[in-house]
Protein backbone atom coordinates (compact mmCIF):
# COMPACT_ATOMS: atom_id res chain seq x y z
CA UNK A 1 0.00 0.00 0.00
CA UNK A 2 2.77 2.41 0.91
CA UNK A 3 4.72 1.49 -2.22
CA UNK A 4 1.61 1.98 -4.28
CA UNK A 5 1.26 5.54 -3.00
CA UNK A 6 4.95 6.34 -3.45
CA UNK A 7 5.11 5.01 -7.00
CA UNK A 8 1.72 6.50 -7.87
CA UNK A 9 2.56 9.98 -6.62
CA UNK A 10 6.00 9.86 -8.26
CA UNK A 11 4.50 9.02 -11.64
CA UNK A 12 1.68 11.54 -11.48
CA UNK A 13 4.13 14.21 -10.35
CA UNK A 14 6.61 13.29 -13.09
CA UNK A 15 3.91 13.32 -15.73
CA UNK A 16 2.49 16.78 -14.99
CA UNK A 17 5.59 18.71 -15.99
CA UNK A 18 5.86 16.70 -19.20
CA UNK A 19 2.20 17.25 -20.04
CA UNK A 20 2.63 20.98 -19.48
CA UNK A 21 5.78 21.23 -21.60
CA UNK A 22 5.57 18.71 -24.45
CA UNK A 23 8.21 20.55 -26.47
CA UNK A 24 10.80 20.22 -23.72
CA UNK A 25 9.97 16.58 -23.20
CA UNK A 26 10.19 15.90 -26.92
CA UNK A 27 13.66 17.46 -26.90
CA UNK A 28 14.61 15.22 -23.97
CA UNK A 29 13.39 12.18 -25.90
CA UNK A 30 15.35 13.32 -28.93
CA UNK A 31 18.44 13.65 -26.75
CA UNK A 32 18.33 9.96 -25.92
CA UNK A 33 19.07 9.28 -29.59
CA UNK A 34 17.07 6.08 -29.57
CA UNK A 35 13.73 6.71 -31.23
CA UNK A 36 13.57 7.58 -34.93
CA UNK A 37 12.60 11.20 -35.57
CA UNK A 38 9.05 10.62 -36.73
CA UNK A 39 8.12 8.75 -33.54
CA UNK A 40 9.51 11.30 -31.09
CA UNK A 41 6.60 13.71 -30.90
CA UNK A 42 3.85 11.13 -30.72
CA UNK A 43 5.83 9.35 -28.00
CA UNK A 44 6.30 12.62 -26.13
CA UNK A 45 2.57 13.29 -26.35
CA UNK A 46 1.45 9.85 -25.20
CA UNK A 47 3.96 8.76 -22.58
CA UNK A 48 3.18 11.41 -19.94
CA UNK A 49 -0.48 10.42 -20.04
CA UNK A 50 0.36 6.75 -19.59
CA UNK A 51 2.41 7.77 -16.57
CA UNK A 52 -0.37 9.99 -15.31
CA UNK A 53 -3.10 7.35 -15.56
CA UNK A 54 -0.94 4.55 -14.18
CA UNK A 55 0.09 6.73 -11.26
CA UNK A 56 -3.49 7.80 -10.63
CA UNK A 57 -4.74 4.21 -10.78
CA UNK A 58 -2.12 3.13 -8.28
CA UNK A 59 -3.05 5.92 -5.88
CA UNK A 60 -6.77 5.16 -6.16
CA UNK A 61 -6.26 1.43 -6.20
CA UNK A 62 -7.91 0.80 -9.55
CA UNK A 63 -6.60 -1.63 -12.22
CA UNK A 64 -3.59 -2.17 -9.99
CA UNK A 65 -2.22 -5.16 -11.88
CA UNK A 66 -2.39 -3.38 -15.22
CA UNK A 67 -0.99 -0.12 -13.96
CA UNK A 68 1.88 -1.71 -12.05
CA UNK A 69 2.71 -3.91 -15.03
CA UNK A 70 2.87 -0.86 -17.28
CA UNK A 71 4.98 1.04 -14.79
CA UNK A 72 7.24 -1.96 -14.47
CA UNK A 73 7.63 -2.01 -18.24
CA UNK A 74 8.23 1.76 -18.47
CA UNK A 75 10.84 1.70 -15.72
CA UNK A 76 12.57 -1.18 -17.44
CA UNK A 77 12.65 0.64 -20.78
CA UNK A 78 13.93 3.77 -19.06
CA UNK A 79 16.65 1.79 -17.27
CA UNK A 80 17.71 0.20 -20.56
CA UNK A 81 17.71 3.55 -22.36
CA UNK A 82 19.80 5.15 -19.60
CA UNK A 83 22.27 2.26 -19.51
CA UNK A 84 22.60 2.28 -23.28
CA UNK A 85 23.54 5.95 -23.34
CA UNK A 86 25.82 5.37 -20.38
CA UNK A 87 27.72 2.85 -22.48
CA UNK A 88 27.63 4.99 -25.60
CA UNK A 89 28.94 7.93 -23.57
CA UNK A 90 26.11 10.28 -24.50
CA UNK A 91 25.27 12.97 -21.97
CA UNK A 92 21.49 12.82 -22.01
CA UNK A 93 21.10 16.27 -20.54
CA UNK A 94 22.42 17.83 -23.73
CA UNK A 95 22.29 14.80 -25.98
CA UNK A 96 25.95 15.18 -26.75
CA UNK A 97 28.88 12.89 -26.24
CA UNK A 98 30.82 13.59 -23.11
CA UNK A 99 33.50 12.21 -20.91
CA UNK A 100 32.60 14.53 -18.08
CA UNK A 101 32.31 12.58 -14.81
CA UNK A 102 29.54 14.87 -13.53
CA UNK A 103 27.24 13.89 -16.37
CA UNK A 104 27.81 10.25 -15.48
CA UNK A 105 26.98 10.92 -11.85
CA UNK A 106 23.62 12.40 -12.85
CA UNK A 107 22.96 9.33 -14.97
CA UNK A 108 23.81 7.02 -12.08
CA UNK A 109 21.41 8.83 -9.75
CA UNK A 110 18.60 8.54 -12.31
CA UNK A 111 19.32 4.89 -12.82
CA UNK A 112 19.23 4.17 -9.09
CA UNK A 113 15.93 6.02 -8.65
CA UNK A 114 14.49 4.16 -11.58
CA UNK A 115 15.57 0.78 -10.28
CA UNK A 116 13.99 1.53 -6.89
CA UNK A 117 10.72 2.37 -8.64
CA UNK A 118 11.07 -0.76 -10.72
CA UNK A 119 11.47 -2.97 -7.64
CA UNK A 120 8.52 -1.30 -5.93
CA UNK A 121 6.30 -1.87 -8.95
CA UNK A 122 7.30 -5.55 -9.00
CA UNK A 123 6.31 -5.79 -5.37
CA UNK A 124 2.98 -4.07 -6.10
CA UNK A 125 2.31 -6.35 -9.04
CA UNK A 126 2.88 -9.51 -7.03
CA UNK A 127 1.68 -8.77 -3.49
CA UNK A 128 -1.14 -7.23 -1.44
CA UNK A 129 -2.97 -5.86 -4.41
CA UNK A 130 -6.17 -4.98 -2.72
CA UNK A 131 -5.32 -3.37 0.57
CA UNK A 132 -7.25 -0.09 0.85
CA UNK A 133 -8.14 0.05 -2.81
CA UNK A 134 -11.25 1.01 -4.76
CA UNK A 135 -10.79 -2.21 -6.67
CA UNK A 136 -11.57 -4.15 -3.51
CA UNK A 137 -14.83 -2.24 -3.08
CA UNK A 138 -15.92 -3.20 -6.57
CA UNK A 139 -15.06 -6.82 -6.02
CA UNK A 140 -17.18 -7.00 -2.90
CA UNK A 141 -20.32 -5.88 -4.71
CA UNK B 1 -8.97 -18.85 -14.87
CA UNK B 2 -5.50 -20.20 -15.55
CA UNK B 3 -2.60 -17.95 -14.50
CA UNK B 4 -1.46 -17.64 -18.10
CA UNK B 5 -4.85 -16.54 -19.29
CA UNK B 6 -5.24 -14.00 -16.50
CA UNK B 7 -1.80 -12.59 -17.30
CA UNK B 8 -2.83 -12.17 -20.92
CA UNK B 9 -5.95 -10.40 -19.75
CA UNK B 10 -3.88 -8.03 -17.60
CA UNK B 11 -1.62 -7.41 -20.55
CA UNK B 12 -4.56 -6.68 -22.81
CA UNK B 13 -6.06 -4.25 -20.31
CA UNK B 14 -2.68 -2.58 -19.91
CA UNK B 15 -2.60 -2.12 -23.68
CA UNK B 16 -6.02 -0.49 -23.43
CA UNK B 17 -4.58 2.01 -20.92
CA UNK B 18 -1.87 2.80 -23.47
CA UNK B 19 -4.37 3.30 -26.27
CA UNK B 20 -6.52 5.42 -23.99
CA UNK B 21 -3.48 7.55 -23.05
CA UNK B 22 -2.58 7.96 -26.72
CA UNK B 23 -6.12 9.13 -27.39
CA UNK B 24 -6.19 11.59 -24.47
CA UNK B 25 -2.67 12.75 -25.29
CA UNK B 26 -3.50 13.56 -28.89
CA UNK B 27 -6.73 15.33 -27.92
CA UNK B 28 -5.03 17.31 -25.17
CA UNK B 29 -2.19 18.20 -27.48
CA UNK B 30 -4.59 19.45 -30.14
CA UNK B 31 -6.48 21.63 -27.67
CA UNK B 32 -3.51 22.86 -25.68
CA UNK B 33 -1.71 26.10 -26.49
CA UNK B 34 1.59 24.37 -25.82
CA UNK B 35 0.75 21.62 -28.30
CA UNK B 36 3.39 20.29 -30.66
CA UNK B 37 2.99 18.84 -34.12
CA UNK B 38 2.32 15.10 -34.14
CA UNK B 39 5.21 14.45 -36.40
CA UNK B 40 8.20 16.54 -35.48
CA UNK B 41 11.15 17.46 -37.64
CA UNK B 42 14.10 16.18 -35.70
CA UNK B 43 16.56 15.63 -38.47
CA UNK B 44 19.60 17.72 -39.17
CA UNK B 45 19.43 20.38 -41.84
CA UNK B 46 21.91 20.25 -44.66
CA UNK B 47 22.74 23.77 -45.81
CA UNK B 48 25.46 22.67 -48.20
CA UNK B 49 27.91 19.79 -48.70
CA UNK B 50 30.19 20.96 -45.95
CA UNK B 51 27.60 22.59 -43.73
CA UNK B 52 25.18 20.52 -41.66
CA UNK B 53 23.33 22.16 -38.79
CA UNK B 54 21.01 20.83 -36.03
CA UNK B 55 17.26 20.86 -36.61
CA UNK B 56 16.85 23.74 -34.15
CA UNK B 57 19.06 26.12 -36.13
CA UNK B 58 17.13 29.13 -37.29
CA UNK B 59 17.75 31.77 -39.93
CA UNK B 60 17.87 34.44 -37.24
CA UNK B 61 20.74 32.66 -35.46
CA UNK B 62 24.38 33.69 -35.87
CA UNK B 63 25.89 32.34 -39.12
CA UNK B 64 27.27 28.82 -39.27
CA UNK B 65 30.81 28.28 -40.50
CA UNK B 66 32.41 25.27 -42.19
CA UNK B 67 35.61 23.58 -41.09
CA UNK B 68 37.58 25.46 -43.76
CA UNK B 69 36.15 28.77 -42.64
CA UNK B 70 36.83 27.91 -39.01
CA UNK B 71 40.46 27.18 -39.93
CA UNK B 72 40.78 30.55 -41.62
CA UNK B 73 39.39 32.27 -38.55
CA UNK B 74 41.74 30.21 -36.43
CA UNK B 75 44.68 31.70 -38.28
CA UNK B 76 43.53 35.25 -37.65
CA UNK B 77 44.61 35.61 -34.10
CA UNK B 78 41.88 38.01 -33.10
CA UNK B 79 39.20 35.34 -33.34
CA UNK B 80 38.22 33.76 -30.03
CA UNK B 81 36.98 30.18 -30.01
CA UNK B 82 34.53 29.27 -27.27
CA UNK B 83 34.18 25.63 -26.28
CA UNK B 84 30.58 25.11 -25.11
CA UNK B 85 31.17 21.61 -23.74
CA UNK B 86 31.57 20.62 -20.11
CA UNK B 87 34.90 21.20 -18.43
CA UNK B 88 35.89 17.53 -18.46
CA UNK B 89 35.53 17.32 -22.23
CA UNK B 90 37.33 20.61 -22.70
CA UNK B 91 40.27 19.45 -20.64
CA UNK B 92 40.49 16.18 -22.54
CA UNK B 93 41.12 18.12 -25.73
CA UNK B 94 40.06 21.33 -27.44
CA UNK B 95 40.89 23.73 -30.26
CA UNK B 96 44.11 25.54 -29.24
CA UNK B 97 43.55 28.74 -27.24
CA UNK B 98 39.80 28.13 -27.10
CA UNK B 99 38.15 29.28 -23.88
CA UNK B 100 35.80 27.01 -22.00
CA UNK B 101 32.29 28.39 -21.50
CA UNK B 102 29.99 25.41 -20.95
CA UNK B 103 26.47 26.19 -22.05
CA UNK B 104 25.02 24.06 -19.28
CA UNK B 105 26.89 26.00 -16.59
CA UNK B 106 26.76 29.37 -18.31
CA UNK B 107 25.90 31.50 -15.28
CA UNK B 108 28.78 30.06 -13.32
CA UNK B 109 31.44 30.46 -16.03
CA UNK B 110 30.33 33.63 -17.80
CA UNK B 111 31.63 36.14 -15.19
CA UNK B 112 35.10 34.61 -15.50
CA UNK B 113 35.10 34.56 -19.30
CA UNK B 114 33.37 37.88 -20.00
CA UNK B 115 36.42 40.12 -19.31
CA UNK B 116 38.37 38.13 -21.90
CA UNK B 117 35.85 38.78 -24.67
CA UNK B 118 35.27 41.79 -26.84
CA UNK B 119 31.79 42.45 -28.21
CA UNK B 120 33.06 43.56 -31.62
CA UNK B 121 35.61 40.85 -32.30
CA UNK B 122 34.90 37.55 -34.00
CA UNK B 123 33.78 34.80 -31.67
CA UNK B 124 33.20 31.23 -32.80
CA UNK B 125 31.32 28.80 -30.60
CA UNK B 126 31.56 25.04 -31.00
CA UNK B 127 30.71 21.87 -29.12
CA UNK B 128 30.92 18.20 -29.90
CA UNK B 129 29.65 18.07 -33.44
CA UNK B 130 26.54 18.51 -35.53
CA UNK B 131 24.49 16.44 -33.09
CA UNK B 132 24.97 18.84 -30.20
CA UNK B 133 23.28 22.16 -29.71
CA UNK B 134 25.38 23.63 -26.91
CA UNK B 135 27.30 25.80 -29.41
CA UNK B 136 24.04 27.15 -30.84
CA UNK B 137 22.47 27.84 -27.44
CA UNK B 138 25.65 29.47 -26.20
CA UNK B 139 25.74 31.71 -29.28
CA UNK B 140 22.12 32.68 -28.64
CA UNK B 141 22.90 33.62 -25.03
CA UNK B 142 25.85 35.72 -26.12
CA UNK B 143 23.80 37.39 -28.83
CA UNK B 144 21.29 38.44 -26.16
CA UNK B 145 24.20 39.98 -24.26
CA UNK B 146 25.14 42.17 -27.16
CA UNK B 147 27.89 40.25 -28.93
CA UNK B 148 27.83 41.15 -32.59
CA UNK B 149 30.26 38.97 -34.51
CA UNK B 150 29.23 35.54 -33.42
CA UNK B 151 29.65 32.47 -35.56
CA UNK B 152 28.91 28.83 -34.92
CA UNK B 153 31.18 26.02 -35.99
CA UNK B 154 28.75 23.09 -35.98
CA UNK B 155 31.32 20.56 -37.14
CA UNK B 156 32.81 21.16 -33.72
CA UNK B 157 35.42 19.19 -31.90
CA UNK B 158 34.75 15.98 -33.83
CA UNK B 159 35.39 17.51 -37.24
CA UNK B 160 38.38 19.49 -36.03
CA UNK B 161 39.99 16.51 -34.34
CA UNK B 162 39.28 14.18 -37.25
CA UNK B 163 40.88 16.60 -39.70
CA UNK B 164 44.13 16.21 -37.75
CA UNK B 165 44.32 19.91 -36.90
CA UNK B 166 46.32 21.12 -33.90
CA UNK B 167 44.72 20.41 -30.55
CA UNK B 168 45.45 21.43 -27.01
CA UNK B 169 44.95 19.55 -23.76
CA UNK B 170 44.72 20.85 -20.24
CA UNK B 171 46.33 18.61 -17.69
Amino acid sequence: MLFRLIVGITFVYASLDKIAHPDEFARAVYNYRILPGFLINIFAITLPWIEFFCGLFLILGLFIENASLLILFLSLVFALALSLNFLRGIDIACGCFTTDPNAKKVGAVHLTQDIILLLMSIQIFIYNRNFLSLQKLFQKK
Amino acid sequence: MSPKKSFLKILFQAALIVVFSLFIGVIYNTLSKEGISLKGSWSRKVLSDSLVVPYSYDKADPPAVTLTQAMTYFQTHSTVFLDARLEGDYKAGHIPKALNLPFEEFEQYYPKIEPLLSKDKDIITYCDGTECEASLFLARLLKERGFKNLKIFFGGWNEWNKAGLPVEKTL
